[in-house]
């Protein structure tokens, strides 16, 4: 290299590299998951039409079921429950495909096991983000099909409860999946392999809080049950996403 | 026996490395004995080396000499190895938040996501390390010759400028160690050249670089070689 | 204890061993399956209620028993592997699920044909049963996950934390479904092992027949684990020794 060039590289540089190794202020963990969940929502609002597919997904498979089983409003009264509830775990599972891929292929996912940062909060903020972009609509969206189902009026309340308690569960499961899953060149069907199972609780739990509920049973069971999983996923399915997504960038 | 041997062996250089600490400063990465193989194929077997604070150090290597897996395996990436990994003479699994808090990696895939503009790539991936106002990002863009660039969706932008963005990176971070897997393929002659002055500016304030690349870097500065074909 | 420990993770140490192992193992085995299926066959006293259908039992419960046991294990495997990285768990691990796969699909099936004249239908949502799917469906899922990661090493890894994430997972499906199941359904008049009067000449074949399944399943584990070592080993000298050394033979 010449000294014109040396010389030029004060000019270069409008302003100096920053101080290595300096006492710079510590990044806050809060600001680091704040950062990544704004990161998230920004992304999938400039894709509004991903943000639409899980929601359609969701309205086409619940309106299957009259086509399937029967047009008569006692039959469909006595599935609807299962029906909201089997449609919604397939669309949260349809949505999950979102939630490491493109970071992955981007290199994106290597910046985040690379912060300093406790990787638990980070894969939380990401699987905050993305109930709120595909599982919160889910939710708001099923007293509509579940009229559309004739659930008895008494039981709304329970469904939208429990889906409420319940999706976040699916997603943290799902998370936990697609972690194991990113790295694999064609994954076809084996995260739903793998992630159904796990759901099955869930499943159960909350289509019968919405059967219990129009039936007039009590539900506090139920309620707590779906609390106790929700508290035990939150708690340890991000510590597990982060151990599988650790893996498969390996 | 082998991790036995292995659980040993970490034991005593321990207390050797302990041992000579004293007399002259930690250097600041310590890779020792590293053995790797991938698709039983030994890829390097006892790789010992040192990077001290103010060296720029080249990983050199025909395809598939493990260049790659070598970076990833310094910065924690890849833990299919067998060795020792030291920070300033500290065992890296024992204090890797320190570690991680003076490293920045550019692999191949640059980190930029492409729905997102320039800024809000910079402002996330900065925001897991260090705070940055708006201006500094601008700054760091323009140095990069992206000025006027800042709100552009990646996706509108050449494979050049996307990698300009995530070396923008560079002059956000205070990362003492940078760790460079190919930062200059897509990048043209006045991209190479600010690049390289980066590096040398950065060697020359005491931070430490390991780059791989296949062009012939022109710096200012010393060079040092790692050669990982045998 | 730890030198112990780290050794049995030998692979080498852990093929020679099981060698010697084996022929005893055998020799256990027949001796337990022929008194314990005799017994259990010719000597048991008919049920007052099934007849001679409660003799099923004595397939269908060790079977179950070692299905239920495979989750456990297979966690157990896995936390050795991500924490001490020891390839001989993972290898166990490895061989351990198309097993449990196998004796899972028995216990439904013997479930299944023991359900069929007592509740008069091959299948029964019932809550052992369902929960027994459950798991056969999660065994799957980490047989598949094996096969699709290419890397020995990776797959390791993310079938350990997926074994360990269903071990956890398994209780909770297994409380869920039974509560599940008492509520929506009247609970099965018949369940299967508990209401019996049990008297010694009933469960005492019982236990033999449990031992002798229990035999059989470490002998597979083991054959198969050996077959796993000599394919991950084929390069190491021993392995070569020991494949010249059975050439000249």
């Amino acid at each position: 290299m010449t000294d014109a060039s040396k010389t030029s590289h004060g000019s270069l540089f409008k302003k100096e590299l920053r101080a290595v190794g300096a006492d710079h202020e510590q990044v806050s963990t809060f600001a680091a998951f704040r950062a990544t969940l704004r990161r998230d929502l920004l992304i999938a609002l400039k894709r509004r039409n991903d943000l639409l597919n899980p929601l359609m997904f969701f309205l086409i498979v619940v309106s299957l079921f009259p086509l399937g089983v029967s047009s008569d409003p006692q039959e469909l009264t006595r599935i609807a429950a299962g029906a909201v509830w089997v449609s919604a775990l397939l669309a949260s599972m349809l949505s999950l495909d979102n939630l490491f891929r493109a970071d992955y292929e981007d290199g994106s996912l290597e910046q985040l096991l690379l912060s300093s940062q406790p990787l638990y909060f980070m894969v939380l903020a990401k699987n905050i983000s993305h109930w709120l972009i595909s599982g919160l609509p889910v939710v708001l969206l099923a007293p509509l099909l579940a009229y559309m189902l004739y659930l008895p009026a008494d039981a709304y309340w329970a469904l939208v409860l429990t889906l409420l308690l319940g999706t976040p569960v699916l997603s943290l499961f799902g998370a936990i999946g697609v972690a194991l899953t990113v790295g694999l060149g064609s994954r076809g069907l084996i995260l739903a392999v793998i992630v159904l199972p796990l759901t099955v609780p869930v499943l159960i739990i909350g289509a019968k809080a919405v059967t219990d509920a129009s039936l007039g049973l009590p539900l506090g069971m139920h309620f707590s049950l779906l609390g106790a999983l929700l508290a035990l996923s939150l708690s340890l399915a991000p510590l597990a996403s982060a151990a599988a997504l650790k893996i498969s960038v390996n | 026996m082998r991790q036995l041997l292995l659980l040993l062996m970490s034991v005593s250089t321990h207390t050797s490395s302990d041992l000579s600490t004293p007399t002259q400063p930690a250097p600041l990465l310590r890779a020792q004995k590293l053995f790797c193989e991938r698709d039983d194929r030994v890829l390097f077997t006892d790789l010992s080396f040192t990077l001290q604070a103010g060296d720029l150090m080249q990983v050199q290597g025909s395809n598939g000499s493990g260049k790659t897996t070598l970076l990833r395996i310094l910065c924690g990436l890849n833990s299919s190895y067998e060795g020792e990994l030291f920070w300033e003479g500290v065992p890296i699994d024992e204090d890797r938040e320190s570690f991680l808090s003076s490293l920045l990696y550019l692999g191949h895939r640059v980190g930029v996501n492409k729905i997102l503009t320039a800024r809000e790539n910079l402002r996330w991936s900065c925001a897991l390390h260090g705070p940055v106002s708006d201006s500094d990002i601008d700054d760091a863009l323009y140095n990069v010759g992206l000025a006027g660039y800042a709100d552009i969706s990646c996706r509108n932008m050449s494979a050049g400028q996307q990698q300009r963005v995530s070396l923008a990176r560079l002059l956000l971070s205070p990362a003492r160690l940078w760790v460079l897997d190919e930062p200059f393929t897509t990048l043209d002659v006045r991209g190479v050249k600010v690049l390289e002055n980066l590096l040398a500016a950065h060697v020359a304030r005491g931070g430490a670089v390991l780059v791989t690349t296949h062009h012939t870097l022109e710096v200012p500065c010393a060079l040092r070689r790692l050669n990982l074909d045998r | 204890m730890w030198q112990w420990f780290f050794r049995l993770g030998s692979p080498k140490w852990f093929y020679e061993m099981s060698g010697k192992w084996l022929p005893w193992l055998f020799v256990l085995m027949t001796a337990l399956l022929s008194v314990g299926i005799v017994w259990a066959l010719l000597y048991v006293p008919q049920d007052y209620q099934q007849g001679d259908t409660i003799r099923i039992m004595y397939v269908h419960v060790p079977v179950a028993s070692i299905s239920l046991a495979c989750f456990p294990l297979m966690a157990v495997a896995g936390v050795i592997t991500l924490v001490w990285k020891m390839k001989l768990a993972d290898m166990v691990a490895k061989c351990a699920a198309p097993i449990g796969a196998w004796f899972t699909a028995v216990a439904l099936a013997t479930g299944a044909i023991w359900g069929q004249p007592i509740w008069g239908t091959w299948w029964a949502w019932d809550a052992r049963l369902t929960s027994m799917l459950i798991q056969f469906f999660l065994l799957i899922g980490v047989i598949a996950l094996r096969s699709a990661i290419e890397s020995t090493d990776a797959a390791a890894k993310a079938c350990a934390l997926l074994s360990i994430v269903g071990a956890i997972n398994v209780p909770i499906i297994k409380y869920s479904v039974e509560w599940w199941n008492t509520l929506h359904q009247p609970a099965s008049n018949f369940s299967m092992a508990e209401d019996s009067p049990f008297g010694p000449e009933i469960w005492v074949p019982l236990v033999i027949m449990i031992f002798a399944v229990y035999c059989f399943f470490v002998i597979s584990l083991i054959l198969s684990t050996r077959n796993e070592i000599l394919e991950r080993e084929r390069r190491s000298q021993w392995v070569v020794d020991l494949i010249a050394d059975e050439s000249t033979k």
